[in-house]
């Protein structure tokens, strides 16, 4: 039996990545798991300099879900190849680094750098963070930009190029063909949904942002569902994100098209979970006498019914 | 280092006022845990609510392997937590974060709890009482009965009880005897406190009118406890930097030198400004 999966030019020994943004640089989980049991890891979203990130308060529960502005807070992209990366060279797990800009030029940079280090297995471009003023979602959210972006980190490196894509957007099969054109090698979905909670004694907003990005099982059945029509729109292989907490959580987005799944909130949840999903989906191989992951990937028995030509269009 | 197990709850102890003291079993936080760490813990498994929530460590039985927390059931996380009963687990990590730093020998340990602040001073009293240091709570609340645990400490340390309403000790804020205490003191102090923010703001002035070193034990909200999900940032600045930073207090705190914090209405740190009258 095999979990392994390709994405992209890119072996991972099994389906499960760690999120960016809720996996710090991967270090922060040394002694508290093994990070060798990870398929891969996303590292916190770097810029060219360090960042302070948004002012306090910066995270909120709502019903099974998370709402943060953390805005990038950051150690830049140089302090992290050269105080992290070796750290991570001991592990034996893909190292995908999270690349942000306030420019195009500031995307490409970023990504030559990390194009030059050693350890770094592919390249997550940053389009769609909803915390920040410049960069994030304001490229992610226009299909222009988004394939100015892409095609510039295309440009800047060797290795798989996969962009991060926003929900929040009308239509995200547009997004995801964007990418494929202008030569990304997969895609992630999705990044967090823009919220807003408010205190209502003070009639104030409960982040100090203001608006923020909803993560956690709250957000799951969204994210299967756009993983699933982005999955249907490209061929390049989709990461499915969205609420996975548990092996039947990660087995919705591979059933639903995804070659590999992202683990985002969870992660500040428990650092065991890793070591619960991975016999989860080793049991549901077997329970389905299939020797590999790949099979279960994009087996969904849709019905036929007309209304879902109209949600898919 | 800490650990991440299923911890079940070895007694459950109700006491008024919706406070409870709730012992698990834990043998690397009852071996390793040191007064002002904290645990992320959460009852079971369910994803609702989400998040594992931080308490400071109130007591430990290395014999037992056991620890305690002294929680006010308030809303679904810590009401999930009382519910539970002996034998069924939580989810919980720990010991982490940054212990208040012992005083040097023959310096007074002045803690000052603010509500259910007072929960690491206990640990704190047991380890300074081990070691023979002197040290004296001062331990404030609306009512009487935000004091549950004003009768734990006979044995360990003086505690002077104040409550703004009067119902029990001096009537007014806890800050009072503490300075009416200082008033009269001779020997060597240090000041330690955990409550709410503006009792920990006024007790870092009192210490910077006073020449004397604070510690403080901050209490934002926080997602993860190691330092990866940066929603628990407070603003500290050290004596060399020109600004500002914004510093995990899961891990370079909870506890910070109280000179080394920027309030929320001032714009430097006390060691910054410091810094700058005498350069």
């Amino acid at each position: 039996m095999s979990l392994a999966v390709e994405i992209g030019g890119l072996r991972l020994k099994n389906p499960l990545i760690a999120a960016s943004g809720t996996f710090g640089y991967g270090v922060e989980y040394e002694g508290l798991m093994d990070l060798s049991l990870l398929g891969g890891l996303v590292s916190k979203g770097l810029y060219l300099e360090p960042r302070d990130g948004c002012p306090t308060p910066r995270i909120v529960e709502t019903p099974a879900g998370l709402l943060n502005a953390i805005g990038l807070q950051g150690v830049g992209v140089r302090a992290f190849v050269a105080d992290v990366l070796p750290r991570l060279a001991r592990y034996d797990t893909a190292v995908l680094v999270n690349v942000c800009g306030d420019t195009v030029e500031e995307y490409a940079e970023v990504t030559r750098i990390v194009d030059d280090a050693p350890g770094v297995a592919g390249v997550e471009i940053n389009i769609s963070c909803p915390n920040v003023k410049k960069g994030g979602m304001a490229f992610g959210g226009d299909p222009r930009m988004t394939a100015e972006v892409v095609s510039a980190v295309r440009k800047a490196t060797r290795r798989p190029v996969i962009p991060k894509l926003s929900p929040n957007v009308a239509d995200i099969t547009v997004f995801a063909r964007v990418c494929e054109e202008t030569g990304a090698d997969a895609i992630s979905c999705i990044n967090t949904l823009l919220g807003l909670a408010i205190d209502v004694e003070t009639r104030k907003p409960r982040l100090a942002f203001g608006t923020g990005g909803l993560s956690g099982p709250a957000i799951r059945p969204v994210a299967v569902r756009m993983a699933w029509q982005a999955a249907r729109a490209v061929k390049i292989p989709v990461i499915g994100i969205g609420g996975i907490t548990s092996g039947r959580d990660a087995l919705e987005f591979l059933i639903a098209g995804c070659r590999a799944v992202q683990i985002g909130t969870s992660n500040f949840v428990d650092p065991g979970l890793y070591e619960r999903i991975l016999p989860e989906l080793r049991d549901y191989l077997e329970r389905h006498q299939l020797k590999h992951v790949g099979e279960v990937v994009g087996t969904l028995e849709y019905p036929g019914l007309p209304v879902s030509t109209e949600v898919v269009s | 280092m800490p650990a991440n197990r299923h911890a079940p709850l070895v007694s459950r102890e109700p006491l008024d006022a919706a406070y409870f003291v709730l012992t698990f079993r834990h043998p690397e936080i009852a071996a390793t845990a040191h007064a002002g760490q904290f645990v992320m813990i959460k009852a079971g498994l369910s994803v609702e609510p989400p998040l594992r929530r931080p308490f400071s460590i109130l007591g430990v039985d290395a014999k037992e392997e056991t620890f305690s927390l002294f929680i006010k059931a308030v809303g679904a996380g810590t009401r999930a937590l009382v519910r539970l009963t002996e034998g069924e687990v939580a989810q919980c990590l720990g010991p982490l974060g940054r212990p208040f730093t012992k005083p040097a020998a023959g310096t007074e340990a002045l803690m000052v709890a603010g509500g259910y602040g007072i929960a690491p001073f206990h640990l704190f009293a047991t380890e300074l009482r081990a070691e023979g240091w002197i040290g004296r709570v001062f331990y404030g609340g609306r009512t009487v009965n935000d004091l549950q645990l004003r009768d734990r400490f006979q044995e360990l340390v003086p505690l002077v009880p104040a409550t703004e309403d009067g119902s029990h000790g001096h009537r007014g804020r806890v800050t009072a005897p503490l300075l009416a205490f200082l008033e009269g003191t001779r020997g060597p102090a240090r000041l330690y406190a955990c409550g709410p923010d503006p009792m920990l703001h006024a007790v870092a002035r009192i210490a910077e009118d006073r020449g004397l070193d604070a510690e403080v034990s901050l209490d934002p909200w926080m997602g993860c406890g190691i330092g990866t999900c940066l929603g628990c940032v407070v603003r500290t600045q050290h004596e060399d930097e020109a600004r500002a930073k914004y510093r995990c207090a899961c891990t370079e705190g909870p506890v910070f030198d109280a000179s080394l914090v920027v309030w929320p209405d001032e714009t430097a740190s006390r060691a910054r400004r410091r810094a700058k009258v005498e350069a």
